[in-house]
């Protein structure tokens, strides 16, 4: 893997797509003046973020100002005061929660700590699986593991593999490294094939080898046609991986662009603040 | 025990200042004991399962949902824990007495009143260390099953997996409560053993209690053995089968 000098490389956007997909005419996932907050506090105000198939958008901001709020929006923890969330064009909480469950299981999230399951790496990057079988596959799988008679699931090795880690299928999470944890959680969420993954200051905590692993994986992720949204306050992050970049305030999302032009000629003086580290908040 | 009622057990005792082998008949034929243990096991083991059943659903929703009351309700259960089991006992022999609202389902003095009992002794016991385990699930392993596509369902599943120790540890302890408790059972109960010297409601621990009354240490003694052999070999197989081994590899 070779590592782009952060400040002069921006990723390509053209590059990642796939070649042979047609240009996406419906985002994947859309917010349109998404309004939220907790009790009398208002966290985000009038948010509008789309994010398309194949995709990176990167959602920098400071810290406290609602990126995670806006993820789990995004990853439907909980339904927006106000707003609409749209996936492939149907508003997601003008439906059943039944057929919410099928469009919430096409994303997955990333969490800015690796949250693993008390088990081994293979569990934990099988779960995403195991919740979409039938409960009859779901005993007989948990039967296997209780005789032993079972390897790893395909998708979950392959998802594994992405993040270098498909050797170590039997180590307990406990044993691992904080950047390997990460690294498994990544291959949790990669593992079902997701339309889009959300990923929350993924690398905030990692060594810069562990950054570049998951940095590739959200390459790999995106060469897949995953529409990937990365909320950091890392500018350098932003700049290697991401297709087009969304400053977030305290206002909400005050410019969205291709991260060429973000980074070397924004429209909002604040974003320019924001990225030279001279804005006070 | 078929055949066996001319059994006798051999007990070697001690006497002050000796150690000198005493043979003596144990007063009982075996299926005195047999019915006893399986009076315990039966009562204890139901009322467990029972409360079980009951604590750890009531644990994850006192755990993870916010309403008005849940305060007083985590108080109820802590103070739950520790209630004197003979008042239990009077209230639940009032339940089923004629007078009481279970009057006509004919429970006095049944192992079924006695398992009502145990069940309302084990429960608080079960409900305090189950919530206590859930309670210390962390927030964001819960988050990352919902995320990563679970339901509900599979969100208390993994929320029960991560506290599996705990809830063993719960299990465990409320059967020790169960099984080791002899006011409330002696009441409802009524420690009944048939002429033909099978026990109907005698427990290992109201037997333990007649036992030595009647002066018949060894005996006594020998119940008190069973007794704890018993909640050891319980122990070993709830941990077995809900500790390292229960499929988490």
């Amino acid at each position: 893997m070779t590592m782009d000098d952060p400040a002069t490389a921006t990723k390509d956007a053209s590059s990642t797509r796939p070649t042979d997909a047609p240009p996406s005419t419906t985002p994947t996932l859309r917010a349109v003046d998404i309004q939220h907050g907790y009790g009398s506090e208002t966290v985000l105000e009038s948010v509008s973020l789309s994010i398309d198939a194949g995709e990176v958008v990167a959602i920098i901001g400071p810290s406290g100002v609602g990126k995670t709020t806006l993820l789990r929006l995004l990853a439907l923890f909980e339904q927006p005061r106000d707003g609409t969330l749209e996936y492939d064009g149907t508003d997601v909480w003008e439906i059943t929660t039944q057929q919410r469950l099928a469009f919430r299981r096409r994303i997955g999230m990333v969490f800015q700590d690796a949250s693993l399951f008390d088990a081994s790496v293979r569990r934990n990057a099988e779960y995403g699986l195991h919740v979409r079988q039938s409960w009859i596959d779901r005993l007989r799988r948990e039967f296997a593991d209780l005789v032993g008679l079972r390897d790893g699931t395909g998708e979950a090795i392959e998802a594994l593999d992405v993040v270098g880690l498909s050797d170590e299928l039997d180590r307990h999470a406990s044993s691992l490294s904080g950047g390997e944890a990460q690294r498994v959680a990544f291959a949790r969420a990669l593992a079902f094939d997701p339309d889009v993954l959300l990923l929350d200051e993924p690398t905030s905590d990692l060594d810069p080898r562990n950054t570049a692993v998951i940095e590739d994986a959200v390459r790999e992720a995106s060469e897949r046609g995953i529409g990937v949204a990365i909320a950091t306050h890392d500018m350098n992050q932003a700049r290697r991986v991401a297709d087009r970049v969304a400053v977030l305030l305290g206002d909400g999302i005050i410019e969205v662009g291709e991260t060429k032009t973000m980074f070397e000629d924004p429209e909002d003086p604040r974003t320019r603040k924001f990225i030279d580290g001279e804005l006070i908040y | 025990m078929a055949g066996c009622s001319d059994c006798l057990v051999r007990l070697s005792h001690f006497h002050l200042g000796t150690i000198a082998p005493l043979q003596s008949e144990f007063p009982f034929e075996w299926i005195y004991i047999r019915s006893i243990i399986e009076v315990s096991l039966y009562v204890s083991l139901v009322a467990v399962a029972l409360s079980t059943l009951l604590s750890i659903p009531v644990a994850l929703v006192l755990g993870f949902t916010e309403f008005r009351g849940k305060g007083f309700l985590r108080s109820v259960i802590t103070t739950g824990m520790g209630f004197p089991s003979v008042v239990v006992g009077l209230s639940v022999l009032f339940l089923v007495s004629n007078q009481g609202p279970l009057g006509p389902l004919d429970l006095i003095f049944t192992t079924e009143a006695m398992i009502l009992s145990q069940l309302v002794l084990a429960t608080p016991v079960i409900m305090g260390v189950s919530l206590a385990a859930v309670s210390s699930v962390d927030q964001q392993v819960r988050d990352a099953a919902f995320a990563m596509g679970g339901t509900r369902l599979d969100v208390a599943l993994v929320t029960i997996k991560e506290a599996r120790y705990g809830l063993v540890t719960a299990v465990l302890a409320g059967f020790g409560r169960a099984i080791s408790e002899i006011g409330s059972v002696l009441i409802v109960g009524g420690n009944i053993v048939g002429s033909d010297g099978e026990s109907y409601t005698r427990t290992l621990t109201t037997a333990i209690r007649v036992e030595a009354r009647n002066g018949q240490f060894d005996t006594a003694f020998l119940l008190g053995a069973i007794l704890v052999v018993l909640v050891l070999l319980v122990n070993a197989l709830v941990i077995r089968l809900g500790g390292t081994n229960g499929g988490y590899r």
